[in-house]
């Protein structure tokens, strides 16, 4: 599924550097050149609602691509992925209000997040399955207790502030300046991501999930995999969660529950599981749809459907149930993601008109 | 279509653009609410008193001849989504005149971008920690630009407290009486903790470990079982009436022989209804003068306002909904100084608060109770009307109905007025 490449007949590799290319032709990696130095006037262009959006997309995308390492690429299970982004804003924030540069502060909670992942991802190494789920579950409801507890590092139950972002004395203000930190973090946590898995460590991971019997034959460490993958997804998801911790400049425990680790398990599947680009379709499809619905809601009310059923203020759970709704049609039409679906699409482009 | 074509169509779209923009010379306010979230069932009556409210005003005028424009959105009691909707109103050049602000967590974490933007909140929140503009207190951080209506959580509880102590002498126990917080683990239910404690020590309660229980109604057994082995006799409930509606039932069922108080936000006519005989002789704070259909001045003019979203007029409005119409009319009166003294800018709203002493809004005569904002002192009043919920026989009629054959009754116990201590200021 992941590395299905849609390469014209007679188009051999000759070498293993040509293999692992990431991108496949000379076009592909212009036209994504091209895409980030588009996007880079995106605060010129868009107005601050639209910038939240994408910073938001580019924040939890972060923290998608760590899930989608254990998830989409070792096979294993996590739903207690949002304890996990909660964990790196609090210790983020934590950081930033102890002296640390904000600079430091966010690769820094990456660091301390990764290392909780790892001691929570260490039952990975003897389950597997729904057990696992299971285990990684308490991963969720431990840290969500240890956030309304431990007041000394996360104010308990009173949000914690976080300061803001500031690079060689200058402090980052608004969104449009906060967009090229999110840009940058984004740029570089892909390509990270990208280049492990053309690693033996990333091919081990895929190994260890295609078939786990076949991988410990050939000499993978399956313990050292997968608890690996547990702490690298803590490390992408304490990333994201430092970036959004300075983003918002306040940290409450709230939204860091289960639900936000379904959603994050819904953006990954959604995506595709596996796919690198996948993640970032696939978030970008999460974060806009409870928005499109937001408009949606917000033309229905007062309208004459609103009036026929008596809706009022119940057009507000409309909005929830249609996610819902859409996330299941989605999955029972699209189970291979938006990443498949993308490479559909340009399939057909690229033989139009000749497509069968 | 040729190029020129398309540019000249393109310089009008950008032109007319432009002038909409300028014309908007409108106010615009922000408007937070909680119609889907832990506290909506008080978030809803309140939010919509506060919507009817801005409706009714631009209905009969609007503010300096021109409607208002009201954001509402519901944000389901999440910090973050009311962080997200704060920086859609405080953008530049979107920037909004005010915030009908709503819970404690989100309040409490946008304090200090408020103060930053200069923008004016008054919310739904009456944390003490809201109360203090200077921060000269030393007890919470400087909150400038927060108001809101009515006694803080704080002051309430001091006052049920001061009550809870005469209550135990009139009735001649012996021994020192035994106090417990109840609630969730949650900025809003914690907010007057530290303050109802020192206060019940001082007034020489036994002051028992806090007992927790969630938002949202559940099975609250346990609690009561704790609550009857710790012996308390009087218990604070923090949360909002659908989990404290659970714990009374649950206590009721447990044999609980314990005087329970609320906070403003405890009690109301629909949770009495929902509790039925389980919500008889809670102490509970009432905001304003009286209650739905008194016979004041004021009270017509709620109903009219009331009439916007019940054109029928026959919707019993719980005292949450009164207390709404309050907050949202002192706003607009605010909105109206400002407008006359230099625009409505955050700035020239905040001063608009200090302009009266026992301000009373127009047209709620009898309703809202005076209150007086300072620039050193957001406490707007002190005074602390505690009613008890009168619940007798079945509450299976319309709640209309049971207040009006007496099924469920406000019952006024005390008045209690606090001295304004300023050691009482910020916590």
């Amino acid at each position: 599924m992941a590395g299905q490449n849609l390469l014209p007949a007679g188009d051999y590799r000759t070498t293993y550097a040509a293999d692992t290319t990431i991108f496949p032709t000379t076009t592909s990696r212009n036209m994504m050149i091209l895409g980030i130095v588009l996007i880079c006037f995106a605060p010129y262009v868009l107005n601050e609602y639209s910038l939240s959006l994408l910073i938001q997309i580019g924040i939890f995308s972060i923290a998608a691509l760590g899930l989608n390492i254990v998830v989409g690429f070792t096979g294993q299970i996590s739903i207690g992925h949002a304890a996990f982004f909660g964990f790196g804003a609090f210790t983020s924030a934590y950081l930033s209000n102890h002296h640390v540069p904000v600079f430091f502060c966010i690769p820094l909670a990456g660091v301390v997040t990764a290392l909780v992942g790892l001691i929570f991802g260490l039952p990975a190494a003897r389950l597997k399955g729904l057990y696992l789920a299971i285990a990684t579950l308490a991963a969720q409801f431990i840290l969500l207790d240890f956030f309304s507890r431990a007041e000394w590092f996360t104010g308990g139950s009173v949000p914690a502030m976080a300061e803001p972002f500031s690079i060689f004395g200058k402090t980052v203000r608004g969104d449009n300046q906060y967009f090229y930190v999110v840009l940058a973090y984004v740029i570089v946590c892909y390509l990270l991501v990208t280049n492990l898995m053309r690693t033996r460590d990333g091919r081990a991971l895929i190994a260890v999930r295609d078939h786990y019997l076949s991988a410990e034959i050939m000499g993978i460490n399956l313990t050292k995999y997968r608890t690996l993958s547990f702490g690298l997804a803590a490390f992408f998801a304490g990333v994201g969660g430092a970036l959004y911790a300075h983003y918002n400049q306040v940290v409450s425990n709230e939204g860091f529950g289960i639900d936000r680790s379904i959603i994050f398990l819904a953006m990954i599947i959604i995506g595709g599981l596996g796919s690198i680009m996948g993640t970032l379709m696939g978030t970008a499809f999460v974060v806009l749809l409870p928005e499109s619905m937001e408009w949606l809601s917000a033309a229905l009310s007062g309208s004459a459907i609103d009036h026929a059923l008596g809706l009022k203020t119940n057009i507000s759970f409309l909005r929830e149930m249609s996610i819902g709704i859409i996330i299941i049609i989605f999955l029972i039409f699209e189970p291979d993601g938006l990443a498949h679906r993308w490479r559909q699409i340009k399939a057909y482009w690229k033989l139009y008109p000749f497509s069968h | 279509m040729t190029i020129r074509n398309l540019l000249a169509t393109a310089s009008v779209a950008v032109l007319l653009g432009v002038s909409t923009g300028a014309a908007q010379a409108q106010i615009s306010i922000g408007h937070l609410a909680d119609y889907s979230g832990g506290t909506a069932d008080v978030g809803v009556p309140f939010g919509q008193a506060e919507a009817d409210a801005f409706a009714w005003v631009n209905k009969n005028g609007g503010i300096g001849g021109k409607p208002v424009n009201v954001d509402t959105n519901d944000y389901g009691y999440q910090v973050p989504r009311a962080i997200a909707l704060y920086k859609k109103w405080s953008a530049a050049g979107n920037k909004v005149s005010a915030i009908l602000g709503w819970g404690t967590a989100d309040t409490e974490a946008l304090k200090k971008f408020v103060a930053e933007d200069k923008i004016p909140d008054i919310s739904g929140s009456y944390s003490a920690a809201l109360t203090d503009p200077t921060g000269a207190s030393g007890k919470t951080e400087a909150a400038p630009y927060n108001f809101f209506y009515g006694p803080s959580y704080s002051d309430a509880l001091r006052a049920e407290l001061t009550w809870a102590a005469e209550d135990w002498k009139a009735k001649g126990k012996p021994g020192k009486p035994k106090y417990v917080h109840m609630g969730a683990n949650h900025p809003f239910p914690n907010a007057p903790k530290a303050a109802g404690e020192a206060l019940a020590t001082e007034l020489g309660f036994e002051v028992l470990p806090p007992i927790v229980f969630a938002l949202t109604p559940g099975d609250y057994s346990a609690q009561c079982l704790t609550l009857k082995s710790s012996g308390a006799n009087y218990a604070y409930l923090g949360n909002t009436a659908g989990s404290n509606i659970s714990v009374l039932n649950a206590c009721k069922a447990a044999g609980v022989d314990v005087q329970f108080f609320g906070n403003v936000w405890g009690m109301d006519e629909n949770a009495a209804k929902a509790a039925g005989a389980a919500a008889d002789g809670v102490i509970f704070p009432l905001r304003t003068a009286v209650a739905w259909g008194a016979n004041v001045p004021g009270m017509k003019t709620i109903q009219e306002i009331s009439r916007v979203s019940d054109p029928s007029g026959t919707i019993y409005r719980p005292v949450h909904y009164v207390a709404g119409v309050c907050t949202a009319l002192y706003m607009k009166e605010a909105l109206d100084w400002a407008t006359k003294n230099g625009g409505a800018t955050g700035e020239n709203v905040k001063k608009a608060f200090y302009q009266k002493k026992d301000w009373v809004p127009a047209g709620l005569e009898g309703v809202c109770n005076p209150s007086t904002w300072t620039d050193k002192d957001h406490r707007g009043t002190l005074k602390v009307d505690l009613y008890r919920m009168k619940v007798s026989g079945d509450t299976g009629a319309s709640v209309a109905d049971l207040v009006k054959n007496g099924t469920i009754k406000l019952e006024k116990v005390k008045t209690v007025d606090l001295p304004r201590k300023p050691e009482w200021l910020g916590w």
